[in-house]
Parts: structure tokens; C-alpha cells; sequence
């Protein structure tokens, strides 16, 4: 899809199963929702940060620009808590914002958690190509084929709709058509973009559809697949090193506490 | 024959070509978000929560599909097909959006089913959008606590965001779906009712 998003080698991680490496996933995903101590949270970020950079198979340039934007989300995961927290030790009040202790921590905690959440779905999307992970699903998950079979059409039509876009832009600014500024302007864009881009989706990939349909992609029976797509031992390495990654988190968060709150979660009155 | 046999000649569920529409329309839709979320993210410090008011496109691909298609399912799916495609952008919120999207979607199935797949009207959509939000709002209470929010905080923040599915995903989604039946495509896509059969019958 994505040139930015090619790996410049395949590690062993790019092996293991899709759809394995999907489930450990949502497993971590889950150990991360549930967490609620702050420094757990913090060293979960930095254990798949360090996942990312070892085994992800791209160069650390790259890497350390994805974990850059890793800030953003920080930012935007942390401040609102931060700022509009509930809490009893209040430390700066101005007008509506009313940062206390409480809130602060919290606010922190939330952005490290989604830190850790920003690493672990990276960790899946760049050791995983979308084709593998659903002819994985389809032969692991018994995934039923023509709902594989319509995700992959539907990517790959993507670009056509992408190429319609330019055109329709060209054929509109050769014909002078302004739009208004502001809100009218807006939905004047929608008028003038989204139907035709819309209905010409919809027929051409009801058109798709009927020729996958005559060619049995939508069948129930029994069939072959051009990817195959079995378990092997990069399997066991790869449930292995996150079981490893996660214990190192876990204690490392019992020897070096930074802020030794077990619980961010408001308890107090009001 | 008559009107009722002839509809349970007709194969249950989704068909490819049922699927293929509704990913599609949904990939469309989740790239079009995909960049305004760009754009919005660097005007976000400046328009305090205004992302709020636009965050009923996020349902809009589950009402528009529901509208168009009329199936059972359709709605969930979309949902879901249009969280994938930050996954396919490689978005550090992917795996996040996969579950809220899991949620929105069941929670406008849910408002579908209601009115057993009968009845779609602007209204129904608006509130399937609206059920949406409030999906969202459970994954935010148990993943974001926002209920340690302060009070007004809460109200204003999904009060906004209400509003935007209302708007979003039932006025936009009806309207563009006025503009697409105008262009004839949805009649690939409709399932043949009873209707229709009827009108077969008095000719």
C-alpha cells in the first residue's frame, strides 16, 4: 500500500503466522487496557518500542520516526485528562482548566498506555502485509472466504477510486467550476465529489463482484489457496519473545518504580 | 406463484457482491477520514475538542451502507471495514480503532435490528448513528475513564459528539443516499421485495 511502510529486511517475525501474531496481540492489547499502574504502563511502552527497533526489520531512521509521532499521541491521549481530571490536591486552577494531582498522574498514565497501544498495533501492521493476514485468516481462522476475498478486491480498487478522484478534480477545474468558501463551500464539495466517486464505487465493484462470483471466489467448498499459510516455528519464537518482553515489563516495573502509583483511577468524593 | 414464496426463494445473507459494495464504500469513507483526521490533528491545539463535531464520519460508513444495502450485518461490517484502513495506513491508533469500530458497528446493528431491517428513514439512521457514539462512549469510559472527566467536561464532549452522529451519519448519510437512488445504482444492490413482485403481478 505504502512504500514508507516496507521493510528493508524480512526478520523472523515477518514468518510467524498472521493471525497468531494478531491474537498475541489483542492478548498484549488487553494486558495494556487492564493495566493501572502507571510505571507498568510506562515500561510496556518502552519494551515494545524496543521490540519495534530490534526485530520489525526496518531501519532505526524509520523507526525512530514513527516512535516521534509517538509524542503526538502522547499529547493528545494525555492533556485532556490532565487538564479536565477529576482531583482533590489541586495544584494550578485558571478559568475551566483545574490541573490536580491526581488528574496529572492520570494523564500521564493514559499517554504511556497509548504509547504502549501505538507500539503494539505498529509491531502487527509492519510485520504483517494485509494479504497475508487474510489468506492466514481464511486457512487458520476458517474465515469465510468471500469476506477475505472482498477485503482484498476492495484495497486494490482503492487506487482506482484514488485515480477518479484526480480526474474528476481535473475535469472540474477545467470546466472552471469554483466552489464558495466556508460551509456552503463544503457541502458543495460533497455535491460535486462524493456522488459520482460514490455510485462509481458501488457499480464497479458490484461489476468485481459479479465476476468473482462466476469464478466461485464467494464458494463454500473446498479450495486451494495460491498463499499457503501454516504454523511453524517462528510461531513458538515469536509467543516466546512477547511472553518474555511482557514479564520483563512487569518486573521491571516492581525493581524500578518511577511513581509507585498502583491505581490512577479516581476514587475520592466529588 | 406468490409474493411470499418468492422471497423465500431468495439466498439468505450477504452475497459477495453485497460485501464487496459495502468494504468499498467504507474504505472510501475511512480514507476520506483518514486525511481530514491529518488536518485536523495540527488545528486541534487551536479549536478546543472540535474534533468532536466531526466525529460522527466515523458512522457515517456503517448508516450509509445500511441505508443502501438493507441487510442484516451490513452495518457491523463497515464499521469494521472502514477501522482497517488505518491499519492498512499503518496508524499508531490501528489496533484501538478495530475495537471501537467492533462496538459502533454492533451498536447501529443493533438500532437496525430494532426496526427489523424495515425501516430506513433519516431518522432511524440518526439514531443508529447517535447508538454508535454512545458505543464509543463505553469503550472511552472503560479504555480513557473518562468519568474521572470533570462533569461538564463529560456532558460537553458527547454532547458534541451526539450531535455530530446525528448530523453526520443520519442527515449526511440520508441525503447522500437520496443523491445515489437518484442515480439508479442503488437497484443493484437492494434486495427484491415484496413490492416489487406485486408490481410484476398487476401488469
Amino acid at each position: 500500500m505504502n512504500r514508507f511502510l516496507t521493510p528493508s529486511r524480512l526478520t523472523w517475525l515477518h514468518r510467524a503466522n498472521p493471525s497468531l501474531k494478531l491474537a498475541v496481540l489483542i492478548i498484549l492489547f488487553i494486558v495494556t487496557v487492564q493495566t493501572r499502574s502507571i510505571d507498568f504502563a510506562v515500561y510496556q511502552a518502552a519494551v515494545y518500542i524496543a521490540v519495534l527497533f530490534l526485530f520489525s526489520g526496518y531501519p532505526a531512521w524509520k523507526v525512530s520516526l514513527l516512535v516521534l509521532s509517538f509524542s503526538l499521541v502522547f499529547v493528545s491521549s494525555s492533556l485532556t485528562m490532565i487538564l479536565f481530571g477529576k482531583g482533590d490536591h489541586v495544584w494550578w486552577q485558571w478559568g475551566l482548566f483545574r490541573v490536580s494531582e491526581e488528574s496529572f498522574y492520570r494523564g500521564l498514565h493514559l499517554g504511556f498506555r497509548a504509547i504502549a497501544f501505538a507500539a503494539e498495533g505498529l509491531l502487527f501492521v509492519m510485520t504483517t502485509p494485509s494479504v497475508k493476514l487474510f489468506y492466514s485468516l481464511m486457512q487458520n481462522f476458517r474465515l469465510p472466504p468471500k469476506f477475505a476475498y472482498s477485503f482484498m478486491a476492495s484495497i486494490r480498487l482503492l487506487s482506482i477510486v484514488w485515480e477518479e478522484f484526480l480526474i474528476r478534480r481535473q475535469a472540474l477545474r477545467i470546466r472552471g467550476v469554483r466552489t464558495g468558501r466556508g460551509l456552503s463551500g463544503l457541502l458543495e464539495h460533497v455535491r460535486l465529489y462524493a456522488v459520482p466517486l460514490l455510485s462509481q464505487s458501488i457499480r464497479r465493484a458490484h461489476r468485481v463482484a459479479v465476476a468473482m462470483e462466476a469464478k466461485q471466489f464467494s464458494g463454500s467448498g473446498r479450495r486451494t489457496y495460491y498463499y499457503p499459510s501454516a504454523f511453524s516455528r517462528y510461531d513458538g519464537l515469536a509467543v516466546l519473545m512477547f511472553v518474555i518482553a511482557l514479564a520483563a515489563a512487569y518486573y521491571a516495573a516492581a525493581a524500578v518504580p518511577w511513581f509507585g502509583i498502583e491505581d490512577v483511577r479516581y476514587h475520592g468524593q466529588g | 406463484m406468490n409474493s411470499s414464496t418468492m422471497q423465500l426463494d431468495r439466498p439468505k445473507g450477504l452475497k459477495l457482491s453485497d460485501l464487496l459494495v459495502t468494504i468499498l464504500l467504507s474504505l472510501v469513507i475511512g480514507v476520506v477520514y483518514h486525511f481530514w483526521g491529518s488536518v485536523n490533528d495540527l488545528f486541534k491545539p487551536l479549536f478546543f475538542q472540535a474534533d468532536e463535531l466531526m466525529y460522527g464520519m466515523w458512522f457515517l460508513a456503517s448508516t450509509l451502507a445500511a441505508l443502501l444495502i438493507r441487510k442484516p450485518g451490513v452495518a457491523l461490517l463497515a464499521e469494521v471495514a472502514a477501522a482497517h484502513v488505518e491499519i492498512l495506513f499503518g496508524s499508531e491508533w490501528g489496533l484501538q480503532l478495530a475495537i471501537y469500530g467492533v462496538a459502533q458497528g454492533l451498536a447501529a446493528e443493533l438500532i437496525f435490528a430494532l426496526f427489523r431491517y424495515r425501516k430506513f428513514s433519516m431518522g432511524v439512521a440518526a439514531l443508529a448513528g447517535m447508538a454508535s457514539g454512545l458505543g464509543s462512549f463505553l469503550v472511552d469510559v472503560y479504555y480513557g475513564y473518562v468519568t474521572d472527566y470533570t462533569t461538564w467536561m463529560i456532558v460537553f464532549k458527547y454532547v458534541m459528539r451526539l450531535i455530530s452522529s446525528a448530523v453526520l451519519a443520519g442527515y449526511l448519510a440520508y441525503a447522500l443516499t437520496k443523491a445515489l437512488e437518484a442515480t439508479g445504482v442503488t437497484q443493484l444492490l437492494r434486495p427484491v421485495t415484496a413490492k416489487d413482485y406485486e408490481a410484476l403481478d398487476h401488469d
